[in-house]
Order: structure tokens, then C-alpha cells, then sequence
């Protein structure tokens, strides 16, 4: 598309996009959305930077490589803090009582490990997003 | 220590499969190699835990410390850890197998996915077995279907997407029914863990009767599509005869008997006899078994593409385990156990010996398997004792699989149904023996009879023997493994 509108609203709205997808991640645990619905909007933004300046340019600002790390470290990061779990208590998975700081109840920084895990869902969903959408334009037809 | 060992078998599977795309640039052995250590790990801790259940007893474990109100737990017992031995041990007999032949037809660059996508099924079977939570249930059935729709189109031909789609489809509408199911016992109970819905079940059983029926009613119909219980079966010969050999071997022996331990351990668990007694389960399902049975395997003779023919028998085969659940008795029970491990250990073994044999000579039809006895003895001298094994020749697993379904039947006082399993094991010697037939006592083209052993990788040739030695080694000495299913059908109630 080579619209110098569309390439520059592009250009301005892709921050405040992902902006907000963060905050969505971050404030998981106290207000609705989460991991997944913030992955979803960061991931949204990187398609809207395909569609509008082509699969090439895309992919040196977020190759494969990149989003092939970034899905397995996302769950990784999960699942190592699961095993912080295991490790103290004995249980996979444990919050509280695994030594998660609970906070002030409310605030950001509050509900143990829950934001730390939405974090991770929040890199998979993200990354995921984006192959999926770059496979299925690089995909010949059979 | 040991009450860890179940999630960390869960972990090693789904942290397996996260890794494998990491490695992409090391060489594709390293992989292979790595996954099988975790495998032989995960095969090791089944053994500690089964040892561990038989002499300590069952136990559970919340994840999260949550309340079994709240939260998932699982629940380890004879049951769900004898199971998931059974299928540890038969994945790594396939697994050694695919590391030779990896897959007839699957790009070299895509080996890398079939084995994430084969780590993410097992990570879902067990976590089917273990989880004692009907919802997670759920969430594991639909990983599961979802890994196997991938493997099933991964040889990016038509008809595997044909195949794929179809599976998708109709293993869609059996998820959502179960999910419905599971949506009505809530409503009833107000709990998903299996225990606690049990008891809501027993207590509102005369309150609620119409949601009672309709749940049970969705949730085994559901189940029953995913493990192609008779009429709906239909995507079952596409799916399986498309996938690459290995992967059929999963499937066939593996996956759909995953379907058929969750459908037991709700009609047993969730819902207890009384209950699918006084709603006539077990006489539909004898029914269903029964001409599932016959269909399947009248099916399996008009076929002539092998693979294909090999899932229509999976279908009769699914009918002998359903009609050992049908009888709804310890010994019912115990045969259809027995069943799943035995035909698990032979369709492997039917599957992976034909994948040999389309590995080496690239012919799928069967009519043209004359004479390939002397070029391939090895794969279908396996073939033959699989295959003899299926129609119930003594010295087999097939053999004491149906002896205690028949005195099942016996006990039950259905003679009808030794009738059907003796028709369904001359049906079976129908489309079974001309293979053998044609293999070993027909010249082929060439005249040549010569026998000398196939030149296909060991990796291949020696799962095929384990496989051959095992369905003997088990027709001879059933002994040890029945009482551990007894073990095993007792702690499901």
C-alpha cells in the first residue's frame, strides 16, 4: 500500500497500540483483559505493520527467529515460575505461598506471581499472532 | 519426592516440545536423541509411580495448593498410572521406529514440527489420564485433537486435508457435546472435579433425572465420536490411512484408546453403575459393539488400499473394548482393559510392518503384496503374527483378549454376543489371511525366492521384533499384567 496517509497514521498509532497492550498485560490481575488480550492487541499492531508496509520490511523488524524464541520463552517463563512452586512448597504452581509479595490488594503491583505470568501469556500470544499471520501470506497454495 | 514425579512427567513433555524449535540450526539428530532421553525419563517415573501406587496407594495432588473445590487436581491411581505406562512404552517403540523412516512423505524441514506436535500429544494424553477435573478433561481433549489434526495434514497432500478437515469437523462436535455435558452436571452439582460430581450425581440423581440423562447421553455420544465407536466412524480409515506410518500407529493404537478411557472413567466414575444401568447404557453400547464388530471388519474386506483396510479393522477392534465396557462387570472390564493393550500392541505392529513395507517397496495395494514375504521377512513375518493375533489364534494377546471377553459373556449370561465374536474373528481371517497368503506362498513377478533380510535402517527392524516378541511374550504370560488390570478396574470404583 503506498498511501502516505495511511503509512503515517500507521506510523503514529502503532506506539499507542502497543502501549495499551501492555497496560492490558500488567493490569491482568485487576481489571479486565489479561495475558491473552493484550498478546492479542501487540500482536495486532505488528500485523497492521505488515499489511501496510509489506511482509519484507516486517520481517526485519520481527523475524521468525525472534518470534520462534519469543513463543517457547513465553511459556518457559510460565513454567519455570511454576516451579518455583514446586521447589518451596511442593505444589506446581503455588502463589502465595511460594513467597509471591501479595501486596496491596488492588494495585499493580499486587497478586504474587499472577502479572509475572501474564507476561509470559502476553509474549506467546503476541508472537503467535504474528507467525501465524506471516505463515499464512508466505503459505503457497497446493 | 515421588508424589512429584506426575507433573514433572506433564513438564518434561510440554518443555520437550518448546525446545525442539530452539535447536532448529544444531543437527536434527541431537533433537531425536534428546527426546528420546526424555521418553526413557518419563518411562522411568511411570515405573517409580506405579510401583509406588501398587505397595503406597493412590493419592492426589492440588496444583497450587488450591482446594479441590477451586482448584485442578490430579488424581494418581493404579488406573491412570498403568495407562500412561502403556502408552510411554509403546510411543518409544514408535518413536525409535520414526527416527529411521521418519515419515514417508513429510518434508525434510517439517521433521522438526511432527516431533513438537508428537511431544504436545503425549503431554496431552497424560495429562488426560492423571487429571481427576472433568473441565480439564476438556482442555486436554481439545490439545489432543488439535495435535492430531496437525499430524494428520502435515503431508501438505489433498487428501490429508481432506482427511484433516473431516476430522476436525466431526471431533469438533463431539468436543462440544461433551462440553455440554459437562455444562448440564454443573448446573446440577456446581463442581467439575470428578469426585465431587460424582456425589452431586448420586444425591440429585431422583431430583434431576432429565439432566442427568441428557449429560450422560452428550457426554458418551460426544466421547464416542472421538473414539470412532461405530457409527462415527467415518473419519477414522481416512485419518488414519493418510498419516505418515508412524504416526498411524499413534493414532490408531494410542490416541483413540486415550478417548475410551476418559468415556470409562466417566461412565465408572462420574456417573457409577447404578445410574448407566438404570438408563440402559450398557444395553446400547452391547448393541453398538456388536454391530460395530461385524460392520467393521465386512468393511476392512472390501478395502484394497492396506492402510486403509487396517483402520476399518480398528474399527471392529474399538467394538470389542466398548463391548466389554457394555457388560458393565469386573470381568467386562478387565477384558476390555486387556484389549486396549493388546490391540495397541498389535496395530502397531500391523502399522508399522506395512509402513516398512511401503517404506522399502512403495506399494500400498493389496494385491500386489504377492511373494513380498521373501523380499521383506522380517517386517511380515511381524505382520503375520500381528494379523494372527487380531483374528485370535492361540499363543497371541489377541488370543486371551477374546477368551476373557467370552467368559465375560459367559458370566454375564449373554450368549449372543460369543456368537458375534466368533463370527467377527472368521470376518477377520477373511481379509487378514490373504495377505499372509499371498505374502509368503505366491511368486511374485520377478520368480525371486531369495530370502535374505529387507535393507530398511535397524531403527526400523528392531521396534518391528519388539513389537512381534511382546504380542507373544504376553499371549504366553498374561498372567502378571491381569492382575495389575484387576488392580486397576478395582480403583476405578
Amino acid at each position: 500500500m503506498n498511501d502516505i496517509i495511511i503509512k503515517s497514521i500507521t506510523r503514529l498509532i502503532i506506539p499507542f497500540i502497543q502501549l495499551y497492550g501492555v497496560y492490558i498485560i500488567l493490569h491482568g490481575h485487576v481489571s479486565p483483559g489479561g495475558g491473552f488480550a493484550g498478546g492479542a492487541m501487540i500482536g495486532t499492531s505488528l500485523v497492521l505493520y505488515t499489511l501496510v508496509f509489506g511482509i519484507d520490511k516486517s520481517k526485519q523488524k520481527f523475524s521468525h527467529r525472534v518470534s520462534e524464541y519469543a513463543e517457547s520463552g513465553g511459556i518457559l517463563l510460565y513454567v519455570s515460575l511454576g516451579l518455583i512452586g514446586i521447589v518451596i512448597t511442593g505444589s506446581f504452581l503455588t502463589n502465595i505461598e511460594a513467597g509471591f509479595p501479595i501486596g496491596n490488594p488492588g494495585s499493580v503491583l499486587s497478586g504474587g506471581m499472577i502479572p509475572l505470568l501474564m507476561v509470559g501469556i502476553g509474549i506467546k500470544v503476541a508472537s503467535t499472532f504474528i507467525t501465524l499471520f506471516h505463515t499464512l501470506i508466505e503459505e503457497e497454495v497446493v | 519426592m515421588i508424589t512429584q514425579l506426575p507433573i514433572i512427567n506433564l513438564l518434561l513433555f510440554l518443555g520437550m516440545a518448546l525446545i525442539i524449535p530452539l535447536f532448529k540450526k544444531r543437527s536434527f539428530s541431537l533433537t531425536t536423541n534428546l527426546g528420546l532421553g526424555v521418553l526413557f525419563l518419563v518411562w522411568i517415573s511411570s515405573i517409580v509411580l506405579l510401583y509406588h501406587v501398587i505397595t503406597e496407594g493412590a493419592f492426589y495432588y492440588q496444583l497450587g495448593n488450591y482446594d479441590r473445590m477451586l482448584g485442578i487436581e490430579l488424581l494418581i491411581n493404579t488406573f491412570s498410572v498403568l495407562f500412561s505406562l502403556f502408552i510411554v512404552s509403546l510411543v518409544i517403540i514408535i518413536y525409535i521406529y520414526s527416527t529411521g523412516d521418519a515419515t514417508e512423505g513429510v518434508a525434510e524441514k517439517e521433521y522438526g514440527r511432527y516431533y513438537i506436535l508428537l511431544f504436545i500429544l503425549l503431554f496431552a494424553m497424560l495429562g488426560i489420564l492423571y487429571t481427576n477435573d472433568l473441565f480439564n478433561t476438556y482442555v486436554f481433549m481439545e490439545i489432543l485433537s488439535i495435535t492430531t489434526v496437525s499430524i494428520i495434514s502435515i503431508k501438505r497432500k489433498k487428501e490429508n486435508y481432506t482427511a484433516a478437515f473431516r476430522y476436525v469437523m466431526l471431533n469438533e462436535v463431539g468436543s462440544l457435546s461433551y462440553l455440554f455435558g459437562v455444562a448440564l452436571l454443573y448446573m446440577i452439582t456446581g463442581y467439575t472435579n470428578i469426585e465431587l460430581v460424582s456425589e452431586g450425581v448420586q444425591s440429585g440423581w431422583s431430583l434431576y433425572p432429565a439432566n442427568i440423562l441428557t449429560a450422560i447421553g452428550f457426554m458418551v455420544t460426544g466421547i464416542g465420536i472421538k473414539a470412532a465407536i461405530f457409527p462415527f466412524h467415518i473419519w477414522l480409515p481416512d485419518a488414519h490411512s493418510t498419516a505418515p506410518s508412524s504416526s498411524s500407529a499413534i493414532l490408531s493404537a494410542v490416541v483413540v484408546k486415550v478417548y475410551i478411557l476418559i468415556m470409562i472413567k466417566i461412565l465408572f466414575r462420574v456417573f457409577g453403575i447404578d445410574i448407566i444401568q438404570a438408563v440402559h447404557i450398557p444395553t446400547v453400547l452391547l448393541v453398538i459393539a456388536s454391530i460395530g464388530m461385524i460392520m467393521g471388519s465386512i468393511f476392512a474386506i472390501a478395502q484394497t488400499d492396506v492402510k486403509r483396510m487396517l483402520g476399518y479393522s480398528s474399527v471392529a477392534q474399538i467394538g470389542y473394548i466398548v463391548m466389554g465396557i457394555g457388560m458393565v462387570s469386573m470381568l467386562g472390564l478387565q477384558a476390555a482393559f486387556f484389549h486396549i493393550f493388546s490391540h495397541g500392541l498389535m496395530k502397531a505392529a500391523l502399522f508399522l510392518s506395512v509402513g516398512a513395507v511401503i517404506y522399502h517397496k512403495k506399494i500400498r495395494n493389496v494385491n500386489e503384496f504377492d511373494g513380498i514375504g521373501f523380499q521383506m521377512p522380517v517386517a511380515m513375518f511381524v505382520f503375520s503374527i500381528a494379523a494372527l493375533g487380531m483374528i485370535g489364534v492361540p499363543l497371541t494377546t489377541g488370543f486371551i483378549s477374546k477368551l476373557n471377553l467370552g467368559l465375560a459373556a459367559l458370566d454375564a449370561g449373554q450368549v449372543v454376543l460369543i456368537v458375534v465374536l466368533i463370527v467377527s474373528g472368521f470376518l477377520n481371517a477373511l481379509y487378514y489371511l490373504p495377505i499372509m497368503i499371498s505374502a509368503f506362498l505366491k511368486d511374485n513377478k520377478d520368480q525371486q525366492r531369495v530370502m535374505r533380510v529387507e535393507k530398511i535402517p535397524k531403527t526400523m527392524l528392531v521396534p518391528l521384533v519388539v513389537l512381534g516378541g511382546l504380542i507373544i511374550a504376553i499371549g504366553l504370560f498374561p498372567g502378571e499384567l491381569l492382575s495389575l488390570l484387576e488392580a486397576a478396574a478395582l480403583s476405578l470404583t
